[in-house]
This record gives C-alpha cells, structure tokens and sequence, in this order.
C-alpha cells in the first residue's frame, strides 16, 4: 500500500525539508534542483513517471542524484525502478526510504546499495505515530556521504 | 582558478515567534507575539459544502498532548508571500504555532487510507521532527466531521484541506502586513549555480494515488491550497522545482 503514518511527510516537512538543507549546505556540490515525482496507482504508470524521472537527470547531466519516498509497501516499485533507470543510465543514486522489518523492498535490483534505511521504531514497524519514521539529517549527511563516495568511485572507472 | 558561484535569486523568510495562543473574539495575531483564535467563522465555512457535517477547533498548549486526536491529515506552518511569487523574494511565516488537521465522518471513521493515527496525540505525534511541531509550539487543531463516507470520497478531504487554508487566509492576511524589522528570525537562502562542482539532483517521490493519498504544487501561497494543481492531475509526471522554491512551501501535502 502506500503512506503510512509514520512515513508521510506533512506540509511542514517540505517547508523545512532536512534533506535540502544537507544538499545546499555542500559546497562541493552544485544542487541543480528537485523533481517532484507522484506515485500513480497504475504499474504501468510507475515505470513510466520514475523512467521518466531518471531520464530528466541523464539529459541534465546529473553527476549524482539522492532520491526520496515517503511511503513503502507498493511505492517501492516506483522507487526501485527509479533507481534502476539511473544505474543503467550510469547515474550514482543513494537514497532514503522506510524498510524496517515490515517494510523490506517489495522487489529488488542491482542499484539499491546506496538507500538508507530511515526507520527509527524499535521494532521497525509502521507505528501509526505521525513523524517518528521520517528522514531527520543524520539519514541525509549519510545519504550524501554515500552519494559523493559514489560519484568519486565513478569517476575513477571512468579514468581507467 | 576556481570558478565563482553564480546567484540566481534571493529568498528571505521573516519569522514571527508567537509565544501565546488564546481564545478571542477573532482570529488575530500580533507582532509581539499573541495569537488569538476565534470559531465565528466555522460554521459558515462547513455549511459551505455537503460534504463537511461540522468543524472545530482546539488550542493546544505545549506538553498538553495527553487527549484524543482524530487521526491527522496534515501540519501545516502559518506562512505568506509579502514579495514576489514562491521562491523568491520575502515571505513571513509563524514559529511558536502550527496548525494540525484532523478528519472522521459522523459515524466514526477515521479519514485515512493507509494507517491511521487517531488515538491519544501524545501517543500518536513524534514531536521535534522537520515535519511536526517542537517541544514548544501551540498547536491548533482544526478537526473537520465529514459527512457519511465522505471522508473517503476525494472531494471530502480535498474540502478539509480548502477549509483550513480559508482558515489561516485569516492571519496570513495580517502577517503580511507585519512590520519587516519586528520579526524574530530572518534567513536569507540563494539558488545558487556552482560551476565546476558535481552536479546534484534531488527526487522527491511524493503521494499521487488518491483520496488521502495526493500532493498539491504551486499554491498562491506557502504551504497554502488556493491555487494549487494535483500531482494527480499532473499524471504524476515529474516536476522541476528549485530549491528556493521548494523551501518556499510550494509542496502542499493532501495526504
């Protein structure tokens, strides 16, 4: 299914979006911009948007791209997809995303080393409290770190 | 030589610290810090539609948390342009107080599609998070009883969302008239290009499948829902917005 409490980001979040902060705050990084991408109910329609998605950051040249999502369960296919279409597009892509206990990807591929887990429940579950399983910026700083440490190793393939 | 950053734009956000949140006789707020709330207008907004059987209200005092909250929709900051459109220019916002939506129909239901969070708010709220209230802050609570189902059907949510944001149109129209120098904090934030530098994109996989599962872009105002268009409406096809913009409120969420 898709949002659960404790991973649906209010209105307040994206006015105060941690993640943002950790990009901007980066001066070894130029942060292009945001795409907002929706989760359509469709599973063709999911392939499509996050296809999409990734082909936005190919034509942009993106060095790296962190993603997002504020949900899990069914969402996941629109997110590990996303992640897939900028690996094959050799693309750098860390991540963030609630898996826990319950909420382990639904379906997997070769580009998900990069996705933290931002789960903060004991006992990894969706708790139903509003908040407790959002990113907060320690899972930014690591998502980040993660990503630069990414792009440098890209970068030394690309070299040989 | 290094390259030199280029600034695209400048966007200050003024806060106003509102550090008392009272009944009065109307909704009005003040550079010095007091709010007052009034319910004079929530029954002409929920006679407005037939889908909201009625609205309420509460002010909630910080640590007061130990009562029953319908489950809840959203937390949404008090902001407005004052100059310029989203992601530039000057925008105010409240700190101190946050509003927080609710919603059940008349027979009980809790309006939510996937989980809900009704039950005690003290158990219910993960406090300190970027997106909830701190230690500190007021809330208040503006709890919308939707007509018989119709907290399932797309037009009720969508309803409570519009009703609350007539609701603060009420003090945004005032804080956009406070004094610049009277605020409590200002920042200042550039879009900024950084030649020569990794370029960096953020995806931000937002809600898009329905009723309570939806993300508004692009209102008239901060974190606002006049004006807004669906990512629904949009095919869910993604979107660009810069970062200045994004930290403008231009995501409303309709979850």
């Amino acid at each position: 299914m898709g949002i659960g409490p404790s991973t649906k980001e209010t209105s307040l979040h994206h006015f105060r979006d941690p993640l943002l902060d950790v990009v901007v705050e980066d001066t070894d990084l130029d942060l292009m911009g945001i795409i907002i991408v929706g989760t359509p109910d469709d599973n063709k329609d999911k392939i499509l948007v996050g296809t999409r998605a990734a082909a936005m950051a190919e034509m942009m040249r993106a060095d790296g791209v962190i993603i997002s999502s504020d949900g899990w369960g069914n969402s996941d296919v629109d997110f590990t997809n996303t992640c897939e279409q900028l690996g094959i597009r050799n693309i750098p892509v860390t991540g963030l995303n609630f898996s826990g206990t319950v909420g382990q990807f639904v379906v997997v591929n070769d580009y998900l080393d990069g996705i933290i887990d931002i789960n903060k429940s004991e006992d990894g579950t969706e708790t139903n409290v509003v908040g407790e399983n959002n990113m907060v910026k320690l899972d930014c700083l690591k998502a980040k770190a993660l990503l630069k440490l990414k792009m440098r190793q890209k970068e030394r393939r690309d070299a040989r | 030589m290094a390259d030199k950053e280029i600034d695209l734009r400048r966007l200050v956000i003024k806060a106003y610290h509102m550090t008392a949140v009272e009944w009065g006789d109307e909704n009005k707020i003040t550079t010095d810090g007091n709010m007052t709330v009034s319910r004079k207008m929530l029954d002409q907004l929920a006679a407005e539609d037939d889908c909201i059987d009625k609205i309420d209200i509460q002010i909630i005092k910080p640590g007061e948390h130990d009562r029953w909250t319908n489950t809840i929709m959203d937390i949404i900051p008090i902001s407005t342009k004052v100059l310029g459109k989203l992601g530039e220019g000057i925008t105010h916002t409240l700190t101190g107080v946050y509003v927080m939506l609710t919603g059940v129909d008349v027979d009980g239901k809790q309006c939510h599609e996937f989980g809900s969070s009704e039950g005690n708010l003290k158990e219910q709220l993960y406090l300190n998070r970027a997106g909830t209230p701190g230690d500190d802050d007021y809330i208040i609570s503006f709890d919308v009883t939707f007509a018989s189902g119709m907290g399932q059907e797309r037009h009720g949510p969508f309803t409570a969302h519009r009703m609350c944001d007539e609701f603060i149109q009420t003090y945004r129209n005032q804080l956009k008239k406070f004094k610049g120098d009277k605020c409590t904090e200002r920042h200042e934030y550039h879009d900024k290009v950084r030649p020569g530098k990794k370029r960096v994109l953020i995806i931000r996989q937002v809600a898009g499948q329905g009723a309570m599962y939806d993300t508004h872009l692009f209102p008239d105002e901060p974190s606002g829902v006049e004006g807004g268009k669906s990512i629904i409406e949009m095919g869910n096809m993604p979107v660009m917005i810069t970062p200045n913009e994004y930290r403008d409120g231009i995501i409303r969420s309709m979850q």
